[in-house]
C-alpha cells in the first residue's frame, strides 16, 4: 500500500504544472473564441459591405432603365415625322411626284415583311450561367461530384 | 479567517447569482410583454420601406419601327420639412419654374416638422429642364447669400426631386386619335392606349426593403409592360393628316376624315381625322373635344354613308342574281317603295338604264328598284355579311357598332328598304364601311381590319395574322363591281382619276338627319375607292362633315380621293400602269 501511494506520488505533476495547464487550456480556448469572433466579424462585415453594394446597384439599374427609356424618347423627338421634313427642306430635298419615280426590278430581291423589333417567339439561346457552381455548391456537393461524376471536370474544360 | 472568507464569498455567490436570476427573469418580462410585441412591429417598420415596383409601360411604334409613344423622366418635387430654411423662396421658385401655386406651396413648406410630417409634395411632373432650372437656382443662391444657418437668406434648401416615368408621345398630334393617351395616373384613355391597357401597363409588385444590408434580397423580376408595333406607317399618316386640314379648309367642312387600308390584310395604314390632341398635353382634351366631338371619329362616330353604300346594295344584288350588269331599268325620276316614294338626287328621270349607268348616275330609284328585286331578306342578310350593324373588332377603344334596322325590329318599315339601299337610315362607322368595301377590293374577302402588327412581350414578337371576316360575296361579283365602279368613273371623267393609274371607286352624298327630317343644305361628302384595280393596294375612304363649299361628293370628296391616291403611290412605291407593263414584260 504504502509502495503504491510512492509510486502514484512520484509520477503526479506539481500543482503549479496543473494550474498552468488549465490556464493554457482557457487561453487556448478565448483565442480561439477570439478567432471566430473576428472571423464572423470580418465576413459579416464584408457581407454588410457587399449588401450595400447591392443595394447601390439595383438603384444604379433603375437609373439606367430609367436614363434608357428617357434617350430612346429623346432620340424619337429628334427623329420625329416634323423634325426629319423640316430637316430634308433645309438639306434642300424636295417632294417627288409619281413620274419622277424610275422603277428597276432587281432579280432575287424580296422586300422584308416585317420589322423586327424583338427576337421571334421560336428562338430562344441558351441560358448562361453567371455565377459559377464553385460559388454556389456546398462541400459536400462539390466532394460527391468529383467522387461520383469524375468526368464533368473534362466536360467543363471543353465548354467555350 | 478561513470561515469569515467562506461565508463572505458564499454570500456574494448567492447576490450574484440572485442579480442574474433578476436579470434574466426582467429579460424575460420584457421578451414576453404586450408592449414588446409592438416596440418589435415599430421597429421591423423602421427597419426597410415597402416599394412599388413599377414597369415602363410598353412602346407603341408604327410599322416601320419609329416610336411613337414612349416613357420620359419626370420629377416630384418634394420638401423634407427639417431642413427647410426659407418655405418663402422655395414657393417662389416653384411659382416662377413650374407655374406651381404660391400659397399653397408655402403652405407646404411651413408645415412644422414632426414625428408624422416629415415631406411634403409641392409638384408633380416636373420637367428635366425645369428641375436643372431649379438646381441651377439653388446654387445661384449658395453662392451669393453663403453658408446654412442664416434664418432670412434666400435658399432652397430641403428640395428634393423624386424621378418617375411619364407617358411621352414624340410625334405630339401624329396619330393622336389612333393612340388615345396616358393620364397622371398611367391610366390609359382611347385608342390603342385603352384597349391594351393591361397589356401596356405590365403589373406592379410591392416588395419590402430593408436597409440593413444584411438582410437585403434579390429584387423580384418585375416584366416590363409589352410593347405594340402598329400597322400605321407615320410617314402616310401624316401626309393623310395634312390633307385633312387642307380638305376642311378648301372645303369648308366641320371635320374630315381619311382611311387607308391594305385590303389583302387589313392592315389600317393611316386613319386621319380631325380635332388632333398634342397628347403631350392631354389635359387640353375639353378644350379641343368641346361638347360631343368625338375622340377617335374612326370608330366612335356613325353616320349615313349615303350613295357609297350603293356598292354593297349593288354587290348584294349581282352575287343575289337579282340583276345582272347589262339589266336594263327604266327611270320615271321616281319610285314607291313601302309606301314612300323615293326620287333621285336631282329629282329627274334618267329613263332606260342599265346597272352601269345606275351607279355611274348615282340613281337612288334604280337602286331601290334592285333592293326589291332582292328582297328584304337577302337584301339584310347580305348587309350583314358585309359587317354593317356590328362591331368589326378593330382594336382600338370606344368602337361603335353602328345601326342596320332588320326586319322584325319595331323601327323597321318596309320603306326603310328602299331608303336603305342608297346609304339613308342606316349608321355606319369609317371602319365599317372600310372593311365591307375590302370585299370588293379583295376578291370577294373581308378582311377585319388590323391595327397591331405585333405585340412584344418578355423580349419576343409575336406577329398577328391577317383574318378573313367572311366572303360576303364571290370572286366573279367583286370583279363584276371593281370594272363597274372603274368605267363609271372613267366616263363621268371624275375628279377622283388619277393620271396613270386605274381606280374603282363611287362617290357619296347624305343628307343629315336631324329631329324634323333630312336637311338638304347640309350632307355628308364622302368616297371609298380602291386601286390599282388589277392588284388593289389599298382601299381609301373619305369623309367631309358638311361641306359648305359644295354639298356634293363628287365635287369636294372625289378630289381628295385624287389627292390621297397620288401620295399613296409615291410612298407605297406603286408603279403606274405603264411602267408596270414595261418591268413585267421585262422579266
Amino acid at each position: 500500500m504504502y509502495r503504491v501511494q510512492n509510486i502514484t506520488q512520484a509520477y503526479s505533476q506539481a500543482p503549479w504544472r496543473k494550474q498552468l495547464q488549465w490556464i493554457g487550456l482557457f487561453m487556448l480556448a478565448l483565442i480561439l473564441i477570439a478567432m471566430v469572433a473576428g472571423i464572423y466579424l470580418s465576413v459579416s462585415a464584408q457581407a454588410s459591405s457587399a449588401g450595400r453594394e447591392i443595394q447601390i446597384m439595383y438603384a444604379e439599374m433603375e437609373e439606367i432603365r430609367r436614363n434608357i427609356e428617357d434617350m430612346e424618347s429623346q432620340i424619337a423627338f429628334m427623329t420625329s415625322n416634323t423634325s426629319m421634313e423640316a430637316r430634308s427642306q433645309e438639306l434642300g430635298f424636295t417632294r417627288v411626284s409619281s413620274e419622277d419615280i424610275f422603277y428597276v426590278v432587281i432579280p432575287g430581291y424580296r422586300k422584308p415583311d416585317q420589322i423586327e423589333i424583338a427576337g421571334s417567339p421560336g428562338v430562344s439561346l441558351p441560358e448562361i450561367p453567371t455565377v459559377s457552381p464553385e460559388y454556389t455548391q456546398s462541400l459536400t456537393d462539390w466532394l460527391s461530384e468529383r467522387i461520383f461524376n469524375p468526368a464533368s471536370l473534362l466536360v467543363k474544360e471543353v465548354e467555350p | 479567517m478561513n470561515s469569515i472568507g467562506s461565508w463572505r464569498y458564499t454570500t456574494l455567490g448567492i447576490l450574484l447569482t440572485a442579480l442574474a436570476f433578476f436579470i434574466i427573469v426582467q429579460m424575460l418580462r420584457i421578451q414576453l410583454s404586450p408592449q414588446a410585441e409592438a416596440l418589435r412591429d415599430k421597429g421591423e417598420l423602421y427597419s426597410g420601406t415597402w416599394r412599388t415596383l413599377t414597369p415602363a409601360r410598353g412602346q407603341i411604334y408604327d410599322r416601320r419601327g419609329n416610336l411613337l409613344a414612349g416613357n420620359r423622366t419626370v420629377y416630384e418635387v418634394g420638401v423634407v420639412l427639417g431642413e427647410v430654411e426659407n418655405p418663402s423662396t422655395i414657393a417662389l421658385a416653384l411659382n416662377a419654374v413650374v407655374d406651381a401655386d404660391y400659397d399653397q406651396v408655402f403652405a407646404a413648406a411651413s408645415t412644422e416638422p414632426s414625428g408624422e410630417a416629415v415631406y411634403a409634395t409641392l409638384a408633380r411632373f416636373v420637367t428635366e429642364d425645369q428641375k436643372q432650372r431649379l438646381d441651377q437656382l439653388s446654387d445661384e443662391m449658395e453662392l451669393a447669400y453663403g453658408e446654412r444657418g442664416d434664418s432670412n437668406r434666400p435658399s432652397l434648401a430641403g428640395l428634393i426631386f423624386d424621378p418617375r416615368l411619364q407617358r411621352s408621345y414624340p410625334e405630339k398630334d401624329l396619330a393622336s386619335n389612333i393612340l388615345g393617351f396616358v393620364n397622371w395616373e398611367g391610366e390609359g384613355f382611347f385608342g390603342v392606349e385603352e384597349k391594351f391597357d393591361n397589356e401596356l401597363s405590365g403589373f406592379s409588385e410591392r416588395v419590402w426593403i430593408p436597409f440593413d444590408p444584411n438582410r437585403v434580397e434579390e429584387f423580384p423580376d418585375v416584366p416590363e409592360g409589352s410593347s405594340l408595333i402598329l400597322t400605321i406607317d407615320r410617314v402616310i399618316q401624316a401626309e393623310m393628316e395634312k390633307i385633312v386640314e387642307s380638305a376642311m379648309e378648301e372645303s369648308g367642312s366641320e371635320s374630315a376624315t381619311i382611311m387607308v387600308m391594305d385590303p389583302e390584310t387589313g392592315d389600317i395604314l393611316a386613319a386621319a381625322t380631325s380635332p388632333r390632341l398634342d397628347l403631350n398635353e392631354f389635359w387640353r382634351y375639353d378644350e379641343v373635344f368641346e361638347g360631343s366631338t368625338p375622340f377617335n371619329r374612326v370608330v366612335s362616330e356613325t353616320y349615313e354613308p349615303g350613295s357609297i353604300f350603293k356598292v354593297l346594295t349593288m354587290a348584294a344584288a349581282m352575287d343575289g342574281g337579282a340583276v345582272k350588269p347589262k339589266t336594263s331599268f327604266l327611270d320615271t325620276g321616281s319610285i314607291e317603295v313601302g309606301g314612300t316614294t323615293i326620287r333621285n338626287w336631282n329629282s329627274g328621270a334618267w329613263g332606260p338604264q342599265d346597272m352601269l349607268g345606275c351607279m355611274q348616275h348615282s340613281l337612288n330609284v334604280c337602286l331601290a328598284w334592285v333592293a326589291t328585286q332582292l328582297g328584304a331578306n337577302q337584301f339584310y342578310q347580305y348587309m350583314q355579311d358585309f359587317g354593317v350593324g356590328r362591331l368589326t373588332g378593330v382594336d382600338m377603344a370606344g368602337e361603335n357598332p353602328g345601326r342596320l334596322k332588320l326586319p322584325g325590329d319595331e323601327d323597321w318599315y318596309e320603306a326603310d328598304l328602299g331608303t336603305n339601299s342608297f346609304g339613308q337610315g342606316v349608321a355606319v362607322t369609317p371602319v365599317q364601311m372600310l372593311m365591307a368595301v375590302s370585299a370588293l377590293a379583295n376578291e370577294g374577302q373581308m378582311i377585319f381590319p388590323r391595327i397591331v402588327l405585333s405585340i412584344i412581350d418578355d423580349g419576343k414578337q409575336y406577329n398577328t395574322s391577317p383574318r378573313i371576316s367572311g366572303e360576303p360575296i364571290t370572286p366573279k361579283t367583286a370583279q363584276k363591281l371593281t370594272d363597274m365602279l372603274t368605267t363609271s368613273l372613267v366616263v363621268e371623267s371624275s375628279s377622283a382619276l388619277i393620271e396613270g393609274y386605274t381606280v374603282a371607286g363611287k362617290t357619296g352624298t347624305a343628307e343629315i338627319p336631324t329631329p324634323f327630317g333630312y336637311t338638304s343644305n347640309q350632307t355628308n361628302a364622302s368616297f371609298v375607292g380602291w386601286g390599282p384595280v388589277d392588284d388593289p393596294r389599298f382601299v381609301v375612304f373619305v369623309w367631309l362633315e358638311k361641306p359648305t363649299t359644295s354639298p356634293w361628293g363628287s365635287v369636294v370628296a372625289a378630289p381628295v380621293f385624287r389627292q390621297v391616291v397620288e401620295r399613296l403611290v409615291v410612298l407605297m412605291n406603286i408603279p403606274n400602269d405603264e411602267m408596270k407593263a414595261q418591268l413585267l414584260e421585262g422579266q
